[in-house]
């Protein structure tokens, strides 16, 4: 159903660095607002390593700033203090490196699957010939699957389809780093699970990192190698992070046989539900 | 006289009319009951009606046949008795929160004075904590809030029923979490009756009393219904540690799952004939334990299509309830059981009866009881000991769990408890709880201890989790353990089908008892479509050499797995027998006076005597006089009402003559 062949031996840029430098790195990141309340701090002391290839999901309340962390990541906005880079490179602004998939899809209406692909690349890659360029597209659209639909209009897709657009138009431009913020939470369980193992295959093929925002516990324990925990806001900051241990490639149900699944599971709930409890506002 | 449910949904069926002029069914043949004060959740995939059936209860639509009463008086329209909370709000945008409910309030309670009312609307705001946004209006709330205003508007007209319909839907994950407390909070105080559509089983959970499991459309049916057993009131983090709350889960996930698979791609259960058996495709369910060896055995041999079996495939199950449910529905056409199955099916045990028969006998052995650390540290390392520390310290009830009730691990372990003077319905409690997930409910520190097949003690002693206390071979040697087992009717509709696959069986059980083959197949055990463990769990029981975990020596334990013991494979029913005396002790069903004609139509010893005479083996049981077991007692069946009478601890045995199903 999807051809991977091609991608998985492809050339990649996203191997650890010599000296085993994490591909990205966040030092003493803080980020406050200035409201006319005065100043707002949103996040503070925030210091992660992602290793290239690594899957990390970030999990806390509405309102914790993970958003906002993940904007800074994509060049979308500047840390107030400390300093995000990639490979060692500061982070100024945002870049075909780290590509960005929201909720919303964030799709142009009036364009069909392809040319909502087919945009970016030509952006990003303005010296290929067209029919190179259609090629990536295809390349992408096939990826997820959606060879078939690449005429349609976003109007014509159902979520998952959309979503799985907004992933091709993401990867298609060989992101160092894929930026997802809370991707599926609009989605319904089956198409959710769906997607996940999908997100997974392309991940696995394609050896890029992710760093993704998620709001869903089990999400995040089947899917990611580090889950990191954030405090609530204002002020948030990185709580504590869990290592998920289990081998991949992941079988859902074969997790739901562990017993580590289960103290994990128990260790995020006390963490979001005890210890850094959400106030109703 | 029985007690007239609050409401009664009676036997619903709708149908929607399309354009076309086809009638699309939706629902077909909705039964509830729901009493006053239960909160009952309805789950399913989308578009498989749970939401047409709140209208239906709503009077927002009306049933095509049956109907629905509330306290007796039949639902027709909507009303303020039955207040819906809908996923989108429903809030006008241009009313603050105060107004959005007083809107309501002045409407439904128009009657009482003004300051009545107003009271009633600021008393709302406050239960659901909004007194700081009161003056706000919707489009200055976040979802979350906005879904308190629309709980808040609901209450306040005092309904006598909350319908809601997947309230949380659309907030994310963990802000959900902190509405589902309130809103439990407020359906306990005000005693509401509460129906709610949702698809988020731990929603589910966390809130029900019960959940309605619906099949995937068209012609939606009630699939199952679980019952939820947590105490309240319920905190989030006690629920999840409750022993059962995984198993619960894992329940809903399974069913969701078959309902996913179901949905697509409809299976083609077609019986193919060839070569003069009735049906060569087999679908044969098995839940991942050593002892499904000759399972995997007569697969990875080619038993099955030397027997004329082509297309076998082998289900992978997570628990026996989901086996049960597997070969009583007709999606598998045969499975390997816990051995009470068959007669537990037939008798009608927790459910309608729905006839079995066992036609081999293939495994023997293999179980054990694990005792956890938490025990270990007060001191008890055997029943002795257990025994002791339950008279010294009578606050102290520990949790056992076991796989099935019908399953000769909650048998033995009851057995050997009450050998020990420990009354396994008194001084202990024991608990379900699907074999894949005992370590990790044990890891928890939800439960004390359990009975379970291997891998799954061995993998507790090598984590440091607990000890072996006993094994079961040790209550019962060459106890009966797991049963071939297929539905009367299909026995009768595929009668060749049904001796091939017991040869092919029965030269399995034969390969694995011979040990050169074992190490073998425990390479193919270890294999992830089978059991899927780690060879050092699978190890210890599949070579009869256990680590207790107590003392640093591993423990040969004479015959520990059997599969053809001596050509041993015949249904025998002095076994049985004593399965039938353990139900009845147990007060699982009442003992058959009729147990002669119940095993001579469970035990089909004939389709085993044609599977063994064409192999050349003996084609009956041989006769063992007794079952003896390791604390001195012995079961003849000479006269089992007698037995029953003469043991110490368990239920007043009840008598019954059970009507049987004509062959």
């Amino acid at each position: 159903m999807m051809t991977r062949s091609r991608l998985s031996s492809s050339p990649s840029s996203s191997t650890v660095s010599a000296a085993g430098l994490p591909l990205l790195r966040l030092q003493n990141v803080g980020k406050t607002y200035w409201t006319a309340a005065g100043p707002f701090v949103a996040l503070e002391n925030i210091n992660l390593e992602v290793a290239a290839g690594e899957f990390v999901c970030i999990i806390g309340h509405s309102g914790c700033g993970k958003s906002t962390l993940i904007n800074m990541v994509a060049g979308f906005s500047a840390p107030t203090s400390g300093s995000i880079t990639l490979k060692g490179q500061p982070i100024t602004a945002p870049g075909p490196d780290r590509m960005m998939v929201f909720q919303n899809y964030s799709l142009l209406p009036w364009l069909t699957a392809f040319e909502n692909v087919y945009l970016v690349v030509d952006q990003v890659y303005p010296d290929k010939s067209p029919r190179e360029k259609r090629e990536i597209v295809q390349e992408h659209l096939e990826l997820v699957g959606l060879a078939e639909a690449a005429h349609k209009r976003p109007k014509q897709l159902s979520g998952g389809m959309k979503q799985r657009v907004a992933i091709a138009r993401a990867l298609a431009v060989r992101p160092e780093v894929l930026l997802l913020d809370e991707p599926f939470g609009a989605l319904d369980p089956i198409t959710k699970e769906e997607l996940q193992d999908e997100l997974l295959a392309i991940w696995r093929d394609h050896r890029c990192t992710v760093l993704m925002i998620t709001h869903d516990i089990d999400e995040a324990l089947y899917l990611s190698d580090r889950v990191v925990m954030m405090t609530n806001g204002p002020a948030a900051r990185i709580g504590e992070i869990l290592t998920i241990p289990f081998e991949r490639p992941r079988i859902r149900s074969r997790i739901l046989e562990m017993p580590e699944f289960y103290e994990l599971r128990h260790s995020a709930l006390d963490f979001l539900y005890r210890r850094f409890a959400h106030v109703l506002d | 006289m029985k007690t007239q449910p609050y409401i009664e949904v009676d036997h619903v069926d709708k149908d929607f009319l399309l354009d076309n002029g086809e009638v699309y069914p939706v629902l077909r043949d909705i039964h509830l009951e729901i009493q006053k004060g239960e909160f009952v959740s309805l789950i399913g995939h989308s578009g498989c009606g749970k939401s047409t059936l709140l209208n239906i209860l709503a009077g927002l639509e009306q049933p095509s046949r049956g109907g629905v009463l509330l306290e007796g008086r039949q639902v027709t329209d909507p009303g303020p008795d039955r207040m819906v909370v809908f996923q989108n709000y429903s809030l006008l945008p241009w009313l603050t929160v105060r107004e959005n409910i007083a809107l309501a309030v002045d409407e439904v309670l128009g009657s009482l004075p003004k300051a009545e009312r107003k009271q009633i609307v600021e008393e709302h705001i406050r239960r659901v904590g909004l007194q700081g946004a009161a003056d706000k209006r919707p489009a200055h709330l976040s979802g979350g809030m906005k879904q308190r205003v629309a709980i808040a508007r609901a209450l306040a007209i005092r309904p006598r029923v909350l319908l809601l319909d997947e309230p949380f839907g659309a907030l994310d994950a963990l802000t959900r979490g902190s509405l589902q407390e309130q809103l439990m909070e407020i359906a306990q105080a005000e005693q509401l009756t509460c129906v709610m559509v949702t698809h988020d089983v731990d929603e589910a959970l966390l809130l029900s009393d019960r959940v309605v499991m619906l099949t995937n459309g068209p012609e939606a049916r009630v699939g199952q219904i679980l019952r939820i057993p947590f105490p309240r009131p319920r905190h989030r983090l006690e629920v999840v540690n409750h022993p059962e709350y995984y198993s619960l889960r894992g329940e809903m996930i399974y069913f969701l799952n078959q309902q996913k698979r179901a949905r697509q791609k409809t299976l083609t259960r077609v019986a193919i004939a060839k070569g003069g058996l009735e049906k060569v495709n087999l679908a044969i369910g098995f839940v991942p334990l050593n002892d499904c060896a000759p399972l995997v055995v007569a697969q990875e041999k080619g038993l099955f299509q030397k027997h004329g079996l082509e297309q076998v495939t082998l289900v992978r199950e997570p628990g026996w309830k989901t086996i049960w449910e597997g070969i009583r529905s007709g999606r598998l056409d045969a499975a390997v059981v816990v051995a009470g199955i068959p007669l537990a099916s037939t008798l009608g045990v927790g459910g309608v009866p729905v006839p079995l028969v066992t036609s081999l006998t293939l495994s023997r052995g293999g179980s054990a009881i694990t005792f956890g650390r938490r025990l270990l540290l007060q001191g008890v390392f055997s029943l002795w000991d257990l025994g002791n520390y339950l008279r010294q310290t009578p606050e102290a009830v520990p949790t056992l769990g076991v796989v099935h009730s019908a399953s000769l691990h909650n048998f033995l372990l009851r057995h050997w408890l009450a050998s020990g003077g420990v009354d396994p319905d008194r001084d202990v409690t024991l608990t379900m709880i699907p074999p894949l997930q005992m370590v990790a409910r044990l890891k928890a520190g939800n439960i004390d201890g359990y009975c379970v097949d291997e891998p799954w003690n061995s993998r507790a002693v090598r984590e440091g989790l607990g000890f072996i206390v006993t094994t079961t071979p040790e209550i019962l040697p060459s106890h009966i353990e797991k049963v071939l087992t297929v539905r009367q009717d299909w026995a009768q509709s595929y009668p060749r089908t049904h001796v091939a696959l017991v040869k092919a069986l029965l030269e399995a059980c034969h390969y694995c008892d011979q040990p050169q083959h074992r190490p073998q197949i425990l390479e193919w055990l270890a294999q992830p479509q089978y059991v899927g463990a780690a060879l050092e769990d699978l190890q210890p029981g599949w070579r009869g050499v256990l680590q207790r975990g107590t003392a640093d020596e591993s423990q040969v334990i004479v015959g520990f797995h059997q599969f053809a013991n001596g050509r041993n494979t015949c249904p025998e029913r002095l076994e049985h027998l004593w399965i039938l005396t353990q139900m009845a002790r147990w007060g699982l069903c009442a003992f058959p006076r009729n147990w002669v004609s119940v095993l001579e139509q469970v035990l089909d010893d004939k389709t085993y005597a044609l599977a063994a005479s064409d192999l050349g083996l003996p084609d009956r049981a041989h006769d063992r006089g007794a079952l003896l077991f390791g604390d001195g007692s012995r079961f003849d069946g000479e006269d089992p009402i007698a037995y029953l009478e003469s043991v110490a601890i368990g239920q007043e045995p009840k008598l019954q003559n059970y009507r049987l199903s004509e062959v």
